[in-house]
């Protein structure tokens, strides 16, 4: 009874129980760290440290919860990250009164993209968004009448779908993958490599780059963005992932690249969703993650490599 | 009961359907507890308005809080009369004035529910604006304030909403949105003019905040 409820994966698991240990370890470390420097520097300024910190213990146990109970729930939790994620981007980008209509219908869509995941039904879940909506948003937009800057509100609206639904929506498809003889992980196992591999890439370029930032990459969008940060996270998240390689069914060599490949994605990600907020003028996409910004400056690195680590696997093992 | 039902409709059901499907984040007003007595002055640009702000109301004055409503939109037929007067706790009036029956016109009614000992919602822009704009106030707002002028106003600035429900939309759009309140002030002139600026105004600064 409590097994159909509960998903008690993560604790009879052994693979999983590791990670979890060994990111709340992180966590620990990390709150002792800033509070052990706050004691002996009390002039040094660590707030925005210790508020990020809190802010992922938040989401680590809202990220445990979310995908330890049933795997319905885990679909709605993650269909809700994109529809948050959804709204943040609509929110700042400018449309025009009269796309609201079109906007309703993008999200109609968020619940049927996960459904789709939900039911396992691939070749409807890989084309709703990249085909149907691509087709049906502009034809709504066009039926209000109104053409001037219809462009611009074809092309932001697409775009916005694809990076907070369609490639959020990898992150719930990977519990819908079939199971695979000798991969004890599972689909949970997938998804914890590589939302832990993402998070701590960010962490990491965000560490180097603070420690040992000279050279910057591209400063005109990101003035924290640097050669040694960047080449910091890549390398030890590619090191990281050769440890973890337990949670995929992947063998050294492709495990290893799959690891780059979330490193480097991330990072795309990252730079992506910072020249947009450069061109339209913000800081953060809204204020909802204290220290972090909104829900978009924590997934915007979580967008890309879902697809990329999805798809590479798919290939690979499935 | 009706306190009850309000209580449950506004802080409970509204307000966590605001927050997590609309996308309105709410601003702390507990000093509206230790207020007797209040005017809040809001921009409106939506349906919505209404709702935020009697959903960002503390629970415990909400049924004392009772907003100012366009009787020939909102008294229009039976139900809608009776929703709004119930569910919206609202007081009607007539935006044209009725000269037959005076005791009807708009000040008066306001006047007689402040001396109830109630609270009002007003909008002093008289209807619905295009999103994100601010029209120029009706002096209404005014003439209340200075014969009442024991009674602070609470300007409130709410951006968003407009988008998320627009005049004549029907189904509300999750736009990101927010509500902030002003300190309550109290008026000390007779001139509507400089009152209405400066509420102008004080609504205009939480918007550049």
């Amino acid at each position: 009874m409590l097994d159909k409820i509960f998903n008690l994966d993560y604790f009879q698991n052994q693979e999983l129980l590791q990670v979890i240990i060994l990111i709340f370890g992180i966590l620990v470390f990390a709150s002792t760290l800033f509070y052990v420097v706050g004691k002996i520097k009390p002039n040094a300024n660590l707030s925005e440290l210790k508020s990020r910190t809190k802010s992922w213990w938040v989401m680590a146990v809202v990220f445990l919860i979310a995908t330890m109970f049933s795997n319905k729930i885990s679909f709605i939790a993650l269909g809700f990250l994109s529809f948050v994620a959804f709204r943040e981007l609509y929110s700042i980008l400018d449309f025009r009164n009269d796309d609201r209509y079109a906007v309703f219908w993008a999200y109609v869509a968020i619940p049927i993209q996960y459904y789709l995941a939900y039911i396992g039904w691939y070749g409807a879940y890989i084309i709703f968004i990249p085909v149907i909506m691509f087709l049906l948003l502009p034809l709504r937009l066009v039926l209000r009448g109104e053409t001037k800057g219809i462009i611009k509100s074809m092309a932001s609206l697409h775009w916005i779908i694809m990076l907070s639904v369609f490639g959020i929506s990898h992150l719930a498809y990977l519990l819908s993958l079939p199971e695979l003889p000798g991969f004890g992980a599972g689909g949970r196992g997938l998804l914890l490599f590589l939302v832990f591999l993402t998070e701590i890439n960010d962490v990491l370029q965000f560490i180097f780059g603070k420690l040992f930032g000279k050279h910057k990459i591209i400063p005109s969008i990101s003035p924290n963005k640097t050669w040694e940060g960047f080449l910091g996270g890549i390398i030890f998240t590619t090191v990281i992932g050769y440890f973890l390689r337990f949670l995929i069914p992947l063998p050294v060599f492709e495990a290893v690249f799959v690891s780059f490949l979330i490193a480097f994605s991330g990072f795309s990600g990252d730079i992506v969703m910072s020249s947009i907020k450069r061109d339209i003028g913000v800081k953060d996409t809204s204020n909802a993650i204290p220290g972090h910004g909104g829900v978009l400056d924590r997934i915007d690195s979580l967008s890309y490599t879902a697809p990329v680590f999805f798809h590479m696997v798919y290939f690979l093992a499935y | 009961m009706k306190k009850y039902v309000l209580r449950f409709v506004y802080s409970f059901m509204f307000r966590w359907f605001l927050k997590i499907i609309v996308g309105v984040k709410f601003d702390k007003n507990d000093f509206l507890k230790d207020l007797d007595q209040f005017v809040i002055v809001a921009n409106h640009n939506s349906h919505l308005d209404t709702i935020t702000l009697l959903a960002s109301l503390p629970s415990k004055i909400l049924h004392k809080v009772k907003p100012i409503a366009a009787g020939d939109y909102f008294g229009r037929n039976w139900f809608t009369q009776n929703l709004s007067s119930f569910f919206i706790n609202a007081v009607l009036i007539d935006r044209k004035g009725m000269k037959e029956n005076p005791e009807n016109a708009p000040i008066p009614r306001m006047i007689s529910e402040l001396e109830m000992g109630n609270s009002l919602i007003l909008f002093p822009e008289g209807t619905r604006g295009e999103p994100e704009e601010l029209k120029p106030f009706k002096r209404g707002i005014a003439l209340v304030l200075a014969k009442k002028s024991e009674v602070p106003y609470v300007p409130a600035f709410m951006s968003g909403m407009g988008k998320n429900l627009p005049k004549g939309g029907v189904i509300p759009v999750p736009f990101n949105s927010y509500i902030k309140f002003g300190q309550p002030t109290l008026v000390d002139s007779d001139d509507t003019k400089q009152i209405i600026s400066r509420i102008q105004n004080d609504i205009l600064q939480l918007r550049t905040e």
